[in-house]
């Protein structure tokens, strides 16, 4: 009874924010003088209509549950990582290089792409946190700015050493992986991959380990109060150090399987440009670093991108609605996000004062 | 002396709920009339029916003889009743005076007139010697000064009935010595005042009548010349209070041995001044003193939270200093921090999660890292039990706990952890007298079994009932020790305010 009334009413906050967001939507739509019912039933039929779209809904959403796992990690410890573009993206151009010049058989090569795509992240995530540990600086700050540094290197990797000289276009882009190191489809001329079944294991694998572990245990106390933590004997630095490194692992392995189970190359800018972590982001935040939460708002994420192109094709309403609606969202989580933030800041600064 | 209000037969009810029941009391002019309760007694809902801020079921309010009803607090003060709330409501970026004035401003034509406001406010804390600097900014002065300034404001707005609801919560012994001194002041000069506190020493220092709740019913009206501190906490809980089981027995081998720890401060004052002293097994040793005097640095210290400069700490004969905090923890330290909130729980986190801290590690309770939930849940079950903790659920969220239910929870688990030694810091503060009594058997009992403990309180009553040996902190150092069976409180109150050991 008691458990229900709770899930239920965690289920309150990204209902209203789906009721605002599609209110949003739906002004926008009537401005454009489509009938709005008939405009999100059009946007359903895009994002779920039938296998092909329901398919091409999950592998959209693939890298976002990945970057939305990984972000509820860190947050669930207290931590913030606004680093995980960055660390998608040495993933993939990690991944991408270790499957070109691995030597062994494809899948050797699939395997240590993927460990080199995971490596690379949590590397990258665990310099911000070592900087924490090490000088205190402020990981908000770190990992944003790591981004910036990754995007350009990886960039860098493309358009000099590692540029793609076979084709005939002057692209960005590394030389394409052989065949045999792709993640495999799921169905057949779908764009569905195996990566998309890895991403819902890990996040069954992290419920199970936040309620069944002693690490769990450890990272949930951290993150709800650290003084708590550090006075129970909980190596605070540890779990930081683990669950950012983690973090980062599952923000690199989104970037390798968009490499291998999609695009089976590097290209500059192909991961960055439809913003996946900023949706991994909204993900996590619309489900309150739940992870099957994050799984599900993830979907429904890529499902209002997906769903969106469908409704451009069939009416006068521009792709950009799922934008506004997103924007909407957004709008409404910072809010209630920035209250409960002041809330606890004032609390511990109202504690503090008894102290 | 003349009545000046009287409630008559007051009940409350929210839904099936009552809060009060048929309760009447009546103020006299110039007194200091204490209601005193445990928690949940009702005493808010009484107070809020008085100033307007509830409607009671029935029941009628009387000033001066003449029937009232407040619609709201407007009306109440426009009555002469003034309330000091539990939570000062103050803007800390404007001055003592604006803040006293707010409402009722003296004006020079349309304009806001700062220095007749503080002048006004000047005089009013002549009158009435309240020391305050009308220009100050309320966000920099201490908890006491700001309810100074929420009693000039009541008295700003001409009140004669004064309410104050548990003011001596957040002060300092000293602050609360002072506004006891202010409370008599004031009602020599006339005023009526309602003090409301669980704290029964406080009010047979100050009051001259005092009504008892207990469920929303009154259990007493006594005068205070007339009556004991225990006859009231029998009225308070409605049962005789046990008293602690102390055994004679002999203290035996030093437990926890602190030899010349010393913390630096940031203004050359060193916040520990090489403390030294030792508990045995088999005895408490109260640390006495005003807080801030480095109780909480020495705490810290001991347990691993803060880094000593120079010193050593042995537990068991082991040394410990500077170790981390687990691995002081399996030395055999077992920890009731002074703040249940900042330190000793998450409140988000269930009362499960927050009963198993530092028990989750045990091989008992897991294994290869996976928690044994069962094992988990029957032990925090058990507690529940034996420590009557009041909580719908395991899963239930431990912010929803009262203080005195919550308290109970980090002492069944730091009990639970059956070390040598249990440093227990202000273990029952804000927690009513039943719990109180309750907690401090556990403390005794500990002893009791030969281990051993060190009791860090600012309540001076607790550190004198459970102490074998007592020590005063003041500045950083401890600066006497005494033997609990032949000190004084006047002893006591001499080294923590700074004296000399006589
Ligand atoms: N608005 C309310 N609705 C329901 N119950 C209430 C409300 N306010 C107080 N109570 C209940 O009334 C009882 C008395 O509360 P209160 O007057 O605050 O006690 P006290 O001040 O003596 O600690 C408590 O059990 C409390 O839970
Ligand atoms: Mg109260």
């Amino acid at each position: 009874m008691k458990q229900w009334k709770q899930t239920l009413s965690s289920l309150i906050h990204p209902l209203i924010a789906l009721l605002i967001g599609f209110l949003a939507g739906a002004i926008a739509i009537s401005v454009t003088g489509t009938p709005i019912l008939q405009a999100y039933q059009e946007m359903w039929t895009g994002a779920f209509g039938n296998l092909y779209f329901l398919t091409s809904t999950l592998a959209r959403s693939t890298p976002i549950i990945l970057l939305g796992l990984g972000i509820s990690l860190a947050f669930r410890s207290g931590y913030f990582n606004l680093g995980a573009e960055g660390q998608m993206v040495l993933g993939a151009v990690a991944a991408a290089l270790t499957a070109l010049y691995m030597p062994g058989s494809g899948i050797v090569k699939l395997l240590a792409a993927m460990a080199a795509g995971m490596i690379a992240g949590g590397l990258w995530s665990l310099l911000a946190a070592w900087m924490d540990a090490k000088f205190k600086v402020n990981l908000l700050i770190s990992t944003l700015l790591l981004n910036y540094i990754a995007s350009l290197f990886a960039g860098y990797l493309v358009t000099e050493p590692f540029k793609d000289t076979t084709g005939s276009a002057a692209l960005a882009q590394s030389r394409m992986i052989e065949q045999g190191a792709w993640l495999p489809k799921l169905f057949a001329g779908m764009s569905l991959h195996a990566g998309f079944v890895l991403a819902v294991v890990i996040a069954i694998l992290l419920t199970l380990l936040l309620r069944y572990t002693v690490f769990g245990y450890e990272l949930k106390i951290t993150g709800q109060n650290p003084l708590f933590a550090a006075y129970g004997g909980v190596n605070r630095t540890r779990v930081m150090i683990l669950c950012m490194l983690t973090s980062g692992a599952l923000a690199g392995l989104a970037g390798t399987v968009e490499v291998l189970g999609s695009q089976y190359r590097y290209i500059d800018g192909s991961l960055t440009a439809p913003g996946y972590a900023w949706t991994g982001l909204m993900a996590t935040l619309l489900a309150n670093s739940n992870p099957l939460g994050t799984t599900i708002a993830a979907v429904f994420l890529a499902a209002l991108q997906t769903g969106a192109m469908g409704l451009e094709r069939n009416t006068n309403v521009p792709l950009e609605i799922s934008s506004v609606i997103q924007a909407a969202l957004i709008l409404f989580i910072s809010a209630r996000f920035t209250y409960s933030f002041l809330k606890r800041r004032k609390e511990e600064k109202n504690n503090g004062a008894t102290v | 002396m003349e009545t000046i209000l009287e409630m008559e037969r007051i009940t409350k009810k929210y839904g099936q709920f009552t809060a009060n029941q048929e309760i009447s009391f009546a103020l006299r002019e110039g007194e200091i009339h204490a209601i005193v309760g445990e928690n949940g007694a009702g005493k808010t809902t009484l107070m809020r029916i008085l100033y307007g801020m509830e409607q009671p079921t029935s029941g009628t309010i009387r000033i001066h003889g003449a029937e009232k009803r407040f619609a709201n607090p407007a009306e109440a003060i426009d009555s002469g009743i003034g309330m000091v709330h539990q939570h000062f409501m103050l803007f800390p970026s404007r001055t003592i005076a604006e803040n006293i004035v707010i409402g009722n401003e003296p004006r020079k034509s349309i304009w806001f007139d700062r220095k007749q406001a503080i002048a006004q406010v000047g005089a009013l804390a002549e009158r009435f010697r309240l020391p305050i600097a009308p220009g100050q900014k309320v966000g920099d002065c201490p908890l006491g000064t700001q309810q100074r300034v929420e009693i000039l404001k009541v008295l700003y707005n001409g009140a004669k009935i004064i309410i104050l609801d548990e003011p001596t919560a957040v002060l300092t012994p000293l602050e609360v010595k002072e506004l006891l001194i202010t409370l008599r002041g004031l009602a020599e000069q006339g005023k009526s005042i309602i003090l409301i506190t669980h704290k029964l020493h406080e009010v047979m220092e100050v009051a001259d009548r005092i009504t008892v709740l207990r469920n929303g019913r009154v259990t007493g009206q006594l005068e205070a010349s007339q009556t004991t501190v225990e006859e009231v906490s029998r009225l308070m809980v409605g049962r005789e209070l046990d008293g602690i089981r102390r055994e004679t027995q002999q203290a035996g081998q030093p437990l926890l041995q602190v030899n010349r720890l010393f913390i630096r401060g940031k203004k050359g004052k060193p916040l520990l001044d090489h403390v030294s002293f030792h508990v045995r097994s088999g005895e408490i040793v109260g640390i006495a003193g005003i807080s801030g005097n480095g109780q909480s640095e020495l705490v810290q210290a001991l347990t691993g939270l803060l880094p000593v400069d120079e010193g050593t700490v042995l537990l068991q004969g082991k040394e410990i200093t500077n170790r981390s905090v687990k691995q002081i923890r399996e030395a055999g330290l077992a920890h009731i921090p002074e703040d249940r909130y900042l330190w000793g729980t998450a409140k988000e986190a269930s009362v499960k999660d927050n009963a198993i801290m530092g028990h989750h590690r045990l091989k008992e309770f897991q294994r290869g890292g996976i928690l044994r939930q069962r094992k988990l849940d029957q032990l925090v079950t058990g507690w529940i039990n034996s420590f009557a903790i009041k909580t719908s659920s395991l899963a239930n969220k431990a912010q929803n706990l009262s203080g005195g239910n919550l308290q109970k929870v980090i002492v069944a688990r730091e009990i639970g952890h059956a070390t040598p030694f249990l440093l227990a810091c202000e273990p029952t503060r804000g927690v009513d007298i039943g719990a109180m009594e309750f907690i401090h058997q556990q403390l005794m009992d500990k002893r009791n079994r030969g281990e051993a403990v060190l009791l860090v309180s600012s309540e001076l009553s607790e550190i004198m009932t459970l102490s074998d040996r007592i020590l005063v902190m003041f500045e950083g150092k401890v600066v006497g020790e005494l033997n609990a069976e032949t000190a004084t409180e006047e002893q006591i109150s001499l080294l923590m305010a700074g004296g000399k050991q006589p």
